[in-house]
């Protein structure tokens, strides 16, 4: 059994949800910028982002080694987490009556990027909370080798 | 007495402990995944099935034509972890059915058990040493 395997998972873990409040923080960081992307001569507001994710692939060559000599039975799971893509949401634009905006349209009507910030403090908290449930288990891990160490 | 069947039996029981360990590091990990089923390692039930049978009573026996034949020791037979799905689970609304209370306490009982086995090793071990250094310590 490779020895730093639940640490790696762990930490695997740790970087996507790491990822995920960068992407939070982005999009509550753009939350009113309406000049992101220049399309067709016409500024296009931002567009909120979203990570997704997918569990890392646990056919490496030592978990079939395992099971093939029978260290372990029952289908050896995946070692961790990984960020597959970083997605845009397709939800449409909001629009603002805001006359006094400079990008305002010839009616006062302003396109506001599709970020709630409600719904990004929701996903905040919720990777908050799995980085510290992730932190717990890499704890757990490493008191447990500290013990094997002990053994002489 | 270094390779006992003691000493077998802890050996096991700490990489069922790692390996369990690593299970519901995976499940904690993939917490937030979507379609993600969580998965458990069964090892305890196994191990209360080889110890309550004969203790030189294998599961898996080497057919001997002759008395003088050498049995397979342990082969196949030891208590060996499983790794299913976890079946009672209820799923959220994204397919993920990771229960974090639950494996939280698994993860802490976990560790608590491995530190027995650990100081169950040490003290197996002390013993051996105080016989090497004939008790005159």
């Amino acid at each position: 059994m490779s020895l730093f395997q639940g640490i790696n998972t762990s930490a695997s873990a740790l970087t996507a949800n790491r990822l995920r409040m960068d992407t939070i923080a982005s999009n509550i960081a753009n939350a009113e910028t309406t000049r992101a992307n220049f399309v067709n001569g016409v500024w296009q507001p931002y567009r909120r982002k979203m990570v997704e994710l997918s569990p890392k692939s646990g056919e490496s060559f030592e978990n079939l080694l395992q099971a093939a000599v029978g260290n372990v039975t029952g289908k050896n799971g995946s070692q961790g987490v990984r960020v597959t893509a970083i997605k845009e949401d397709e939800t449409p634009f909001k629009l603002v009556y805001d006359p006094s905006h400079p990008d305002a349209d010839k009616e006062g009507y302003v396109l506001m990027p599709n970020v709630d910030v409600m719904k990004e403090m929701v996903d905040m908290i919720s990777a908050s909370r799995s980085y510290e449930a992730n932190i717990t288990a890499l704890n757990a891990t490493k008191n447990m080798m500290m013990k094997a160490l002990e053994i002489r | 007495m270094l390779g006992s069947y003691h000493m077998q039996v802890l050996e096991r029981s700490m990489d069922a402990a790692n390996l369990r360990n690593r299970t519901i590091a995976n499940n904690l990990a993939n917490i937030d995944t979507p379609q993600y089923k969580s998965q458990q390692v069964v090892f305890e039930e196994y191990l209360q099935q080889e110890l309550s049978g004969a203790r030189g009573q294998q599961k898996l026996e080497a057919y001997r034509t002759n008395e003088k034949h050498i049995p397979f020791a342990n082969a196949g037979g030891f208590a060996t972890p499983q790794i299913v799905s976890n079946p009672n689970n209820f799923v959220q609304n994204n397919g993920n059915d990771v229960d974090l209370e639950a494996e939280e306490t698994e993860l802490a009982k976990n560790q608590i058990w491995y530190s027995g086995l650990t100081q169950l090793t040490a003290g197996a071990y002390q013993k051996i040493r105080s016989v090497i250094d004939g008790g005159g310590k």
